[in-house]
């Protein structure tokens, strides 16, 4: 056990700085959302305003979660948890996988193993750790909760149900690495499986039934396959009840056993999923920089092609379902004319609308993912191994902005005819796969410029790169998610580059802020092209 | 020297930060010639390499390869060169037969030939994908792409240090070959035996700065030769010489090391005293590397 406590500490101090921006970010959040609920919406009728638009709007219920009540505090929850849950959880991924599959892929496990260890004694110190951040990570979003004015014990509970979530999620990760056999490829399932728990609990809850005040929903039996959805189930400002975390914390138990067990009886670098022999020789597309620049984020891509048309088929096969109950609701659909005066949209529209745009932040990740790529191969050393060739950097940096532009065209696209494709199953009506195509195009402006933007910090800052690129984009989504709720001034919630799109169909494309956007992109993009021929190649 | 020279650089400097990787280094690589270049680890060996292939930009001083400036003008000169890293690192998801067509078309394509011959030869399979390969084998895909296009000057940076021995004779020929077809070849190592038998220059690089350039029968001029000698009565006067070094007696020998200049001082005295065998072997490149190194500390 010893052994097992000197590894944590390595692996914690490694860790502290990762860490220590998660466990602050998600707690600041958490103290914005509930300043802000506690602020600008201390009138209870204004509560009740907000949040008979969720119960009366699925793409919200979809997007959020589910009303409980007109509390502050229940109304802050509904804004922040399951955003504030699929963070807890991604910190939980990343966190295992790093100390793991990704060292055992480096060869650094290698050396660990070669000590007096048992074989799982580092699956065990990160389990260790994983716990140990989602106990911190309690603390900190229930401090953040009340400093920001929610009551305390609710406070508590929803920090425990956040850390449940993030908790469960390390025994995801625990079974994941030992199933595949690089951290790339298990980072990617375990995010998966963390969006796979969102949009579940997404389904449930859009298929919800409000109760006669409209202050409240239970959601569907959907959402109870999620475990987001459990811990949302904890209501915490309404009728606190902790039973659902302990199906979490159970289900924490039984995966990381299971990887402990899995870990012990299987040999070092191996895994579920192994490599085939494959080609001898290279094809036409493999002998050329743009070829290399595409073989190298093929697979990333399918997998992200392959996210977006569940989230199309989901956005295009709810939206008529929910139109639906609606019809059959005359009330609702006479609130909604309250509501939003002078909207005449379509409510399957709106609420497909709200789902594209999330589909630009993918784009956008999916984007900037393969700018990432010119980082990993200068750090790693191969970027060397092709400069070393007759190929300029002007080449190598913009076979890759192109494989990232048509990235992230390809998601757009993917989602618009996705989601096209199964409104028009429903509606019969085709002209509508044309429409929500061109509607999910729409965000493509936006997503490029944080393609641009990532390849100019590559140029100037490269070691920065990295943070510097998943952090802009995240920002860019909290501004876009909750920039309206925290009232940040608008000049800030202009820079970010989604605020600019358009949500076609509900509103016009905006044809100017398109130039615009794409002016930016192309200024940015030509600057990183320029300056990264000023520096040092480095490792 | 009448030759063209390939590589020259003068009074290179390199500096990160405040650590200077370079201290005015003078580097001379005539066309035709196989190059060793030593030096211990940190001592600035892949930093030259790396100014020479414009990855890295000098901060002070000139580096020419082929006359031109690597930094403005690397796709020129980069198209001429091969190279080979000393810690080869390939794409996880490529298979080693797929890095080797990448980077020799990225050089204008290989000689399908050749790379059959090469593959066989290094005894390499090429179907694998990339992360399971041992150092070695990462080794080996670098060196076939290197090897099966020809290139008018090779820099291979400690190529050989994952390879067997059998593997390295592979190496070996590879060398020849490229020098029986008029290549220049600049091969940084620290494995001296390989440097004494590829090379025809050597040019020792010590915390950034060329400590020893020329050939290795220039080098062993300035260092020293052992000598073990019977019959000598009178140790003594042996010692007095200036240029004889570690006089030690081990029952009736009499072992010394001996500077150049001082050979024919020591052998007269031997003759006057009347030595009944003798034994001077050339200093062998490791103690002239060891003695470079030790006053290093």
């Amino acid at each position: 056990m010893r052994a097992v406590m000197l590894l944590l500490a390595a692996q914690a101090r490694r860790d502290r700085w990762v860490l220590s921006i998660w466990i602050g970010g998600i707690g600041l959040l958490g103290l914005a959302v509930g300043g802000a609920i506690t602020t600008s919406f201390a009138i209870e009728a204004e509560r009740a305003s907000i949040v008979a638009l969720f119960v009366t709007n699925p793409a919200f219920l979809f997007l959020r979660g589910l009303p409980d009540g007109l509390s502050i505090g229940a109304v802050a929850f509904l804004q922040g948890f399951s955003f504030t849950a699929v963070l807890a959880a991604l910190m939980s991924t990343f966190l295992v996988v790093r100390h793991t599959r990704a060292d055992e892929e480096l060869g650094r496990a290698e050396l660990l193993c070669s000590t007096p260890l048992r074989r799982n004694a580092e699956l065990r110190a990160t389990i260790i750790l994983g716990f140990l951040a989602n106990a911190s990570l309690v603390v900190v979003v229930a401090a953040g909760y009340t400093v920001g004015g929610l009551p305390f014990g609710g406070s508590i509970v929803a920090a425990l149900a956040v850390g449940s979530v993030g908790l469960f999620f390390v025994g995801v990760a625990a079974v994941v690495v030992q199933a595949l056999p690089t951290g790339r490829g298990s980072n990617g399932v375990a995010a998966a499986l963390v969006g796979v728990a969102y949009l579940v609990r997404g389904i449930g809850d859009a298929l919800g039934t409000p109760n006669a005040q409209l202050t409240q929903v239970t959601p569907s039996w959907i959402s109870w396959l999620s475990p987001i959805g459990w811990g949302q189930a904890t209501r915490p400002y309404s009728e606190p009840m902790l039973t659902p975390l302990l199906l979490l914390l159970a289900g924490f138990a039984v995966l990381a056993g299971t990887a402990l067990v899995l870990r012990s009886r299987r040999d070092l670098d191996s895994s579920l999923v192994s490599d085939r022999a494959g080609a001898s020789t290279a094809r036409f597309g493999g002998r050329s920089v743009l070829g290399l620049a595409w073989r190298l984020q093929r697979a990333t891509l399918l997998g992200w092609c392959v996210g977006v048309v569940v989230l199309g088929a989901i956005a295009g096969g709810l939206g008529p379902v929910v139109a639906q109950a609606l019809q059959d609701n005359p009330s609702l659909s006479a609130l909604i004319g309250n509501l939003v005066p002078g909207v005449t949209a379509d409510i399957v529209d709106i609420f497909t609308a709200a789902l594209l745009g999330i589909g630009g932040v993918l784009a956008a990740a999916a984007g900037v993912q393969a700018v990432l790529r010119l980082r990993t191969e200068e750090a790693e050393g191969r970027a060397e191994l092709v400069l070393a060739t007759p190929v300029s950097r002007v080449r190598w940096v913009s076979a890759t902005l192109i494989v990232s532009g048509a990235s992230v065209l390809a998601v757009c696209t993917t989602l618009g005819l996705a989601t096209g494709v199964a409104i028009a199953q429903s509606s019969a009506d085709m002209t509508a796969i044309a429409r929500f195509t061109s509607a999910a195009l729409a965000h493509a402006p936006a997503a490029v410029v944080f393609v641009a933007v990532t390849a100019l910090v590559f140029a100037v800052l490269p070691r920065l790169t990295i943070a510097l690129g998943w952090g802009l984009l995240v920002i860019g989504l909290v501004i876009g998610q909750f920039g309206e709720l925290l009232q940040l001034p608008q000049w800030l919630q202009d820079v970010s580059p989604f605020h600019h799109s358009s949500a076609v169909p509900v509103e016009d494309l905006d044809v100017v802020a398109v130039l615009i956007l794409l002016g930016i992109t192309g200024v940015v993009a030509v600057a990183a092209i320029v300056l990264v021929r000023r520096r040092d190649i480095t490792a | 020297m009448s030759a063209e020279l390939i590589i020259e650089t003068s009074s290179l400097v390199k500096r990160f930060g405040r650590a200077k990787a370079l201290d005015g280094l003078d580097l001379h690589v005539t066309e035709g010639e196989v190059h060793g270049f030593l030096g211990p680890n940190g001592a600035g060996k892949s930093t030259t390499i790396r100014v020479l292939l414009g990855l890295m930009k000098a901060t002070a001083g000139t580096a020419r390869v082929f006359g031109l400036d690597p930094w403005s003008q690397s796709v020129t000169i980069n198209r001429d060169i091969a190279y080979v890293p000393g810690d080869v690192s390939l794409w996880p998801n490529l298979t080693g037969g797929e890095a080797i067509d990448l980077l020799t078309s990225l050089r204008g394509g290989a000689d399908a030939q050749r790379r059959a011959q090469l593959i066989e030869e290094f005894e390499f399979d090429p179907r694998k994908k990339a992360r399971t390969y041992s150092k070695g084998n990462r080794q080996k895909v670098a060196l076939i792409a290197a090897f099966a296009r020809q290139a008018q000057l090779y820099i291979l940076d400690e190529p050989s240090s994952g390879l067997d021995p059998l593997m390295e004779s592979v190496f070996r020929r590879q060398i020849e070959r490229a020098r029986h077809d008029g290549a220049t070849v600049l091969l940084s190592s620290h494995i001296l035996s390989e440097v004494e038998q590829l090379c025809d220059r050597v040019t020792i690089i010590r915390a950034g700065v060329a400590v020893e350039s020329g050939t290795l029968a220039d080098l062993r001029h300035l260092s020293r030769t052992s000598f073990r000698v019977s019959g000598v009565a009178d140790t003594s006067a042996l010692q007095s010489i200036d240029g004889v070094h570690d006089v030690c007696q081990v029952g009736d020998t009499v072992e010394c090391e001996v500077d150049a200049g001082a050979i024919p001082a020591v052998l007269t005295e031997l003759a006057a005293q009347g030595a009944s065998a003798v034994t001077a072997a050339p200093a062998s490149l490791e103690s002239l590397f060891l003695r470079h190194y030790s006053t290093a500390q």
